[in-house]
């Protein structure tokens, strides 16, 4: 029987990776994934001016500000905190701002008319062509701002180290109370909150795959009454699990591909030299994996990776027992298909939880749904990230998903076999719930 | 030998077969006869395995049949059970393997039946692109690439034309020579009478007529009397015992009640003008089956 087992997991996998459609599709997924991991430097080659820095002509009537708000654009890095300069490229002009704004070189730019109000104080008018970003008129106000101040404080003779003291941010020192959480970890839960559905993502799509596939198999041998030869020759038992064997492996397969294909889009963004993966989303990935991977998280990944792999390959076996029972039961691949809408949502319902947990951080509702089997593959691993899963909370979670497996061995071989075989949707369901019944 | 003792099966209150008892020998070919959803099907399903009977059981050479003896077993089913997406050698080795047969052992039996049934070069074919009798050919080949011990036939001959019906006879024949137990299922009777020794007749389940085929004709009460000449329809027909009188082309084909009556008939047939033949014949398998089926359905 071993050979046989052996056999019918040999032809199923074969079926499903010796065929052109398989290359096909993993061709088309290798040019997918590395044009989405280089999406950046592909919208570039496309053209357009995506570098180039806003232009800010500044009309000084107050002939005391435009050296303080120049100097505050070149600090704008250490005000931001950020690493990639001030957008904005400050200049002064005289020149009036319609007329500025009319020659074709400077359509897109603004025009900054700075004066003194009665009081004399320092007031401001923006003038551009369309619309301006919220994000760039933050940036521009907050300068604008800081130089109101430093002038205010210049002009209260104020001694140069006191205006120096009063300029300098504040340092605030953190101390946690917790001594198992860093104060330097703090944002890299909600960033690998943020990342962990995304490397999930693949799993929902891979969970699709598993369900479809057993479904389209048991359906073909079922309707073309190849079932019948097949099961006089094996138990029905042995033919389930050849079917689950078969395309779990095909999932890894698939899986490990994707994850070369991931590798791939990497090795190229390094050869155009492009740096960050997600810019645009402010993201870049190699420092990120490097703090990652510094923090104390990076050392949590350690068991948090080899626990989630292994939640997830059990909960792939869950899905194909179900996928496996449900189809037996279905006399065509139409009524299948209708069969595992059902299934993408619970899948589904996992992946939307998994992004919202970080949003709902401490939510009591998200952590006792996290413990349901085919949900607990994507939204357990992402509460274990967070912190608010322990070790102990994820392996009762991965028990849950064990005794899931158990119980649809033990009863679901049961429908099995009288579903093989059923081949009339009359009375569906009594046949089923005595098959259950039965030994 | 195959021993089917007392089985029946239920399906909640329906009864699909109801205590059925037959034994096939080796080397004998069996008929399992009856009208659409009279339990034929359910019946093969119970002596392969494939459904447990309510009571009473299968034995093949005193053993239960389980997945054990599968491997000698060889199953036609009713209806196409090919898998459409594979070529014949890949369907055969499907199969073959799953009967615990080698590749080689598969390849070399598989060479020798497509050149027996004439499709030598299909071997690489995908199924689907096949004809429909080509494809009851690849059935079959499946069915028998195991040289099995007992070959259970569900409508066998369905799809084929007379040429290939009689390679198929020929071959069943053939295997029953070896002594392999044959158990077959179909709707023409002719195909029956040609080759089965013995039979059993099924209405809703029941076994309404079985044993020696030579033995049921025989005892069969009705006969048919052939006869060729002018004879007077009207008082044959007037006979006590002539059930129908039915005019063929160049003869007339007289059923009787039983055979005392064809001394009766041969009294007027004999005064008749230009008679060239009187012939007494037991009734065909066909009228029997109709005769028995109708009157249950009468009933």
């Amino acid at each position: 029987m071993k050979t046989k087992l052996k056999y019918l997991v040999k032809v199923s996998l074969d079926r499903k990776i010796k065929t052109k459609w398989f290359w096909v599709v993993n061709v088309l997924l290798l040019i997918l994934i590395v044009g989405l991991i280089n999406i950046d430097s592909v919208i570039k080659a496309f053209g357009g001016d995506f570098d180039s820095k806003q232009e800010v002509f500044v009309i000084d009537n107050s002939h005391r500000t435009f050296d303080v708000l120049k100097h505050q654009n070149d600090n704008y890095s250490s005000i931001f905190a950020s690493d990639d300069g001030s957008p904005f490229k400050i200049k002064a002009t005289t020149k009036k701002a319609r007329t500025l704004l009319k020659e074709k070189k400077h359509k897109d730019a603004w025009v900054l008319v700075l004066d003194n109000d009665n009081e004399n104080v320092l007031k401001a008018k923006l003038i551009s062509e369309g619309y301006i970003s919220t994000t760039d008129y933050a940036g521009l106000t907050t300068i604008i701002n800081n130089a109101k101040s430093q002038i205010a404080l210049a002009e209260s003779h104020i001694n140069p180290n006191d205006l120096a003291k009063i300029s300098s941010p504040i340092e605030i020192q953190r101390e946690v109370l917790d001594k198992d959480k860093k104060s330097e970890d703090e944002n890299m839960q909600m960033i690998l909150s943020t990342i962990f559905p995304v490397f999930i993502l693949p799993f929902f799509a891979l969970t699709i795959f598993l369900v479809q596939m057993i479904g389209a198999e048991v359906n073909d041998e079922k309707t073309t009454r190849g079932m019948e030869i097949i099961i006089s020759n094996v138990s029905p038992k042995v033919h389930l699990l050849s079917k689950v064997i078969s395309s779990n492996l095909f999932v890894i397969i698939q899986g490990l591909l994707l994850v070369l294909f991931g590798v791939i889009g990497l090795i190229v963004r390094g050869f155009l030299g492009t740096g960050s993966i997600m810019q645009m989303a402010n993201l870049d990935i190699g420092s990120t994996l490097s703090s990652i991977l510094q923090s104390d998280i990076g050392s949590q990944l350690t068991y948090i990776i080899p626990l989630a792999l292994l939640m997830m390959l059990l909960t792939f076996v869950a899905y194909s027992l179900l996928a496996g029972v449900l189809a037996s039961m279905t006399t065509n691949i139409e009524d299948f298909q209708q069969l595992q809408t059902p299934i993408m949502i619970i899948s589904l319902v996992g992946y939307y939880l998994a992004v919202m947990a970080g949003v709902f951080e401490g939510s009591l509702f998200i952590k006792v749904i996290a413990f349901v089997p085919f949900i607990s593959a994507i939204l357990a691993p992402c509460l274990l990230v967070l912190g608010e899963f322990s070790v102990i909370e994820f392996v009762i979670a991965i028990i849950l998903v064990i005794l899931t497996i158990f119980i649809l061995v033990k009863y679901g071989f049961r429908v099995y076999k009288e579903g093989i075989l059923n081949y009339s949707s009359k009375d569906l369901w009594k046949k089923m719930f005595k098959a259950l019944k039965s030994k | 030998m195959l021993k089917v003792e007392n089985i029946s099966k239920y399906y909640g209150d329906f009864c699909a077969v109801d205590n059925l008892s037959f034994t096939v020998s080796p080397g004998e070919i069996f008929g399992l006869l009856g009208v659409n959803g009279a339990g034929k099907t359910t019946t093969f399903r119970m002596i392969i395995g494939l459904l447990e009977p309510t009571a009473g059981k299968v034995t093949l050479d005193g053993k239960k049949i389980d997945y054990s003896v599968t491997d000698t077993i060889g199953f036609l089913t009713e209806e196409r059970s090919l898998l459409t997406k594979l070529t014949v050698k890949e369907q055969c080795h499907y199969y073959g393997i799953l009967k615990g047969m080698t590749v080689k052992e598969i390849d070399d039996r598989l060479d020798e039946l497509l050149t027996k049934f004439g499709i030598p070069n299909y071997k690489n074919k995908k199924i689907k692109e096949l004809s429909k009798g080509n494809q009851q050919k690849i059935q079959f080949i499946t069915a028998i690439l195991n040289k099995p011990r007992l070959l259970i036939c569900d409508e066998p001959f369905s799809g084929l034309d007379p040429f290939n019906v009689e390679l198929f006879k020929e071959e069943l024949k053939d295997m029953a020579k070896k002594g392999s137990m044959i158990i077959f299922s179909t709707h023409r009777m002719e195909h029956v009478e040609l080759f089965c020794k013995k039979i059993v007749v099924l209405k809703a389940g029941k076994d309404v007529l079985s044993g020696d085929l030579k033995d049921i004709k025989r005892k069969y009460r009705k006969k048919n009397i052939l006869v060729k000449g002018d004879i007077d329809i009207d008082k044959i027909k007037k006979i006590e015992g002539v059930l129908e009188v039915i005019t063929k082309p160049d003869e007339y084909e007289i059923k009787i009640s039983d055979e005392s009556v064809k001394d009766k008939v041969f009294n007027i047939v004999s005064k008749s003008p230009n008679i060239s033949k009187f012939v007494v014949e037991e009734p065909s398998l066909n009228e029997i089956f109709i005769d028995k089926v109708g009157e249950t359905y009468e009933n």
